[in-house]
């Protein structure tokens, strides 16, 4: 049998084998949903490079690995779970799929606020989970899309109360173990801001040093009427890791929706951040990509404007050294009702190897006639000018370029409002990018 | 301090300086006048060391070391600064970082250890009052959204942090207003010192009122046409430049 159908048969052969560890099995309406993904799964398999939206990254490797999923949490260091969580947070963790109670900080949680992980708030949120499962990410599902449906363990559900507005940042802390070695977790987030509600949400993901595992993840949202959702993701993964992720979301009328995406671990990644734009919302998304090696790093985006009056604004840069690559793709769809969109898009690019690669593809398809768009994507070197001017001022010539390497990706880390990311985000930058003699409080 | 000796420097196989004679004291003031296209600015660059100039004929004495033999950073760190007519906007760094990176570059070349934060920004923040800079300044990206007198006094800012011997100065009045060129000129005045030389390159006469040079160069077509003391300035405002095309023609 080709790689393929094996693969594809082994992954499907997942549900049967493990379905008494996943939560909801008494549910019906999940057990369908399940054999359905299960059954898309079995025939259309993974994505392939013939597909358009996937020629650039090919996933043959995640295939030929055939990972398992894991029966049960791993162990995990205390100073690395340190490492991770942000402070002045709530926390949820989840290991290997897995969520942990006994890692987690949910004990000071506000009036309004609801948090929990599906596999122990399943009973309690039913309904909740019922509404907003499958309901934002898009059809007909995709490969991994199937796979997470059929096969998720666990994830966050959090529900945000009409004209609530929550303090603290909520972290969901993604971990993969060293005993989750060659097994996939597949996590399910759904998250729902009601009306004129506020709060912050940040998925961090890390593994275990030299581990080889995938991580399947997908992230629901719903931001109503009014209401203002700050999310962001760090990926931060081992190097050897796999990394799958989505973010779908839906904004209603004059929703505020900002999302940031910083990606920076996993030899291979894709990420989607999709928005579907109801009547004058607002959405920005910011992404900042960092590779080096021979990571693979793919950033799909689509925002579609369904609705009149929305504003969007897209900006990712990315920095790729030695033999790296680099995808980025950004759809804006404007819709035939969606007059006075407003949509901006703008890809950055910084080779500093000449042996490493970015295909960048913005897209725009628009229906409507009276609309403002905008894209533009660069590819390009360090400023000649700007390094003769810091080495007139005594910087070395190393030092200038890198200097200016890391000016050109702390522009998308000052956007970060939330003071523990941005230090955490920074430190991830700073090992890959060192700089000689940086203090992050002159940041 | 400085000997330019028959400098003669093309671009792109156009000469723009053709035969540069120049000697600088410790502790002189130097203005080096001339009419657009004269190759003032060409001259500053060529001390700080920018690429793309072929430097056909001639050298560059700095205290005794040749001069165009070292890198750009080399330079700096021996002590040449150059306050550039048109400052580098640098997004992301900012001004703070690069005000301490340049800095420890020199004092590591000193063999000097790595200055304290603390002791660095309450030093830098008196050299800012006194340039009527606001502190907010030190942690916005370097000259970004700036305006031309801004970046006029981050320059000398930047001078008066870095403390260097030769300082040249190109046409660091153009873009200022009366109470911007008088406090920029205060700062470069606060600077000087018996060890410290500066080349003022100017289009105009107004700069000097405020920076007394000891000499004054007039440079036309590549070359030094006339030196002199303070009065060649004023005799220059008076007739403008038209008599050096006529030098030339006859």
């Amino acid at each position: 049998m080709p790689v393929t159908q094996l693969s594809n048969a082994h992954y499907a052969s997942l549900l049967e084998a493990k379905q008494s560890n996943l939560p909801g099995q008494d549910l019906d309406w999940l057990n369908r949903l399940r054999l359905q993904a299960t059954k898309e799964f079995a025939d259309g398999g993974f994505p392939s490079l013939r597909d358009e939206e996937w020629r650039y990254t090919n996933i043959s490797p995640i295939e030929k690995k055939q990972f398992t999923l894991s029966d049960k949490a791993g162990d995990v260091d205390a100073s690395f779970l340190k490492g991770i969580l942000l402070d002045d947070c709530h926390h949820l963790v989840f290991v290997d799929g897995f969520y942990q109670a006994g890692l987690s900080s949910l004990d000071a949680l506000p009036e309004g606020l609801v948090v929990s992980a599906i596999s122990t708030g399943l009973a309690e949120n039913e309904e909740l989970i019922r509404s907003l499962f499958d309901s934002v990410v898009e059809t007909p599902a995709l490969g991994f899309i199937n796979l997470n449906t059929a096969l998720f363990t666990d994830g966050a559900v959090i529900s945000i109360k009409e004209g609530v507005q929550v303090e603290k940042p909520i972290q969901l802390a993604f971990i993969s173990s060293k005993d989750g070695a060659l097994t996939v977790s597949n996590s399910r987030n759904l998250i729902l801001a009601k009306s004129g509600s506020k709060a912050s949400v940040i998925e961090t993901y890390h593994g275990a040093e030299d581990t080889c595992y995938l991580t399947n993840v997908i992230t629901e949202v719903v931001v109503e009427p009014n209401a203002r959702l700050a999310h962001s993701r760090l990926q931060a993964e081992s190097l050897q890791a796999y990394h799958v992720g989505g973010v779908y979301t839906r904004l209603d009328s004059n929703a505020i929706f900002k999302q940031y995406n910083y990606t920076f671990g996993a030899t291979l990644s894709r990420c989607e951040v999709h928005a579907e734009l109801g009547t004058a919302s607002d959405c920005d998304l910011d992404g900042l990509f960092i590779s080096q090696d021979q990571q693979h790093m793919d950033n799909h985006t689509r925002v579609n404007h369904a609705q009149p009056h929305a504003v969007s604004n897209e900006f990712y840069k990315g920095i790729l050294n030695d033999k790296s690559k680099g995808v980025f793709q950004g759809r804006i769809v404007v819709a035939e009702d969606a007059q006075k969109t407003d949509a901006k898009m703008s890809n950055r690019n910084l080779l500093l190897s000449d042996r490493s690669e970015i295909d960048s593809k913005p897209q725009l398809e628009i229906y409507a006639d009276d609309v403002k768009c905008a894209h533009g994507v660069t590819v390009g070197q360090l400023d000649d000018a700007a390094i003769f001017y810091l080495r007139s001022r005594g910087a070395s010539e190393q030092m200038a370029k890198d200097m200016l390497t890391f000016a050109f990706a702390n522009e998308m880390v000052e956007r970060i409002k939330i003071n523990p990311l941005k230090i955490k985000v920074l430190e991830e930058l700073l090992k890959r990018l060192p700089q000689e003699g940086m203090k992050v409080e002159w940041l | 301090m400085l000997k330019i000796e028959d400098l003669h420097v093309s671009v792109e196989g156009k000469e723009i300086l053709r035969g540069i004679n120049l000697e600088i004291g410790a502790g002189e003031v130097h203005a080096i006048m001339g009419p657009n296209g004269s190759g003032k600015s060409t001259l500053s660059y060529i001390l700080a060391g920018r690429e793309g100039y072929d430097i056909t004929k001639g050298r560059v004495l700095f205290n005794g070391k040749d001069l165009l033999e070292m890198s750009v950073e080399e330079r700096a760190w021996a002590g040449v600064f150059l306050a550039f007519q048109y400052p580098v906007e640098v997004p992301g760094v900012s001004n703070i970082y690069f005000l301490k990176a340049a800095l420890n570059g020199i004092r590591k070349y000193e063999g000097l250890s790595e200055l304290d934060a603390m002791d660095f920004i309450a030093t830098v923040k008196g050299k800012m009052k006194e340039l009527d800079m606001d502190e907010k300044f030190l942690y916005r990206a370097v000259n970004e959204g700036f305006s031309g007198g801004e970046k006029k006094r981050n320059e000398i800012l930047q001078m008066s942090v870095l403390e260097p011997s030769l300082c040249v100065l190109d046409e660091t009045d153009s873009g200022l207003d009366i109470d911007a060129l008088q406090i920029v000129a205060e700062g470069v005045n606060r600077l000087r010192d018996p060890k410290r030389s500066f080349v003022l390159i100017t289009h105009y006469q107004r700069l000097l009122d405020y920076i007394k040079p000891d000499f004054v160069h007039v440079l036309a077509h590549g070359k030094v046409v006339k030196s002199g003391g303070p009065e060649l300035a004023l005799e220059l405002e008076e007739q403008g430049y038209a008599w050096v095309d006529e030098k030339k023609a006859s």
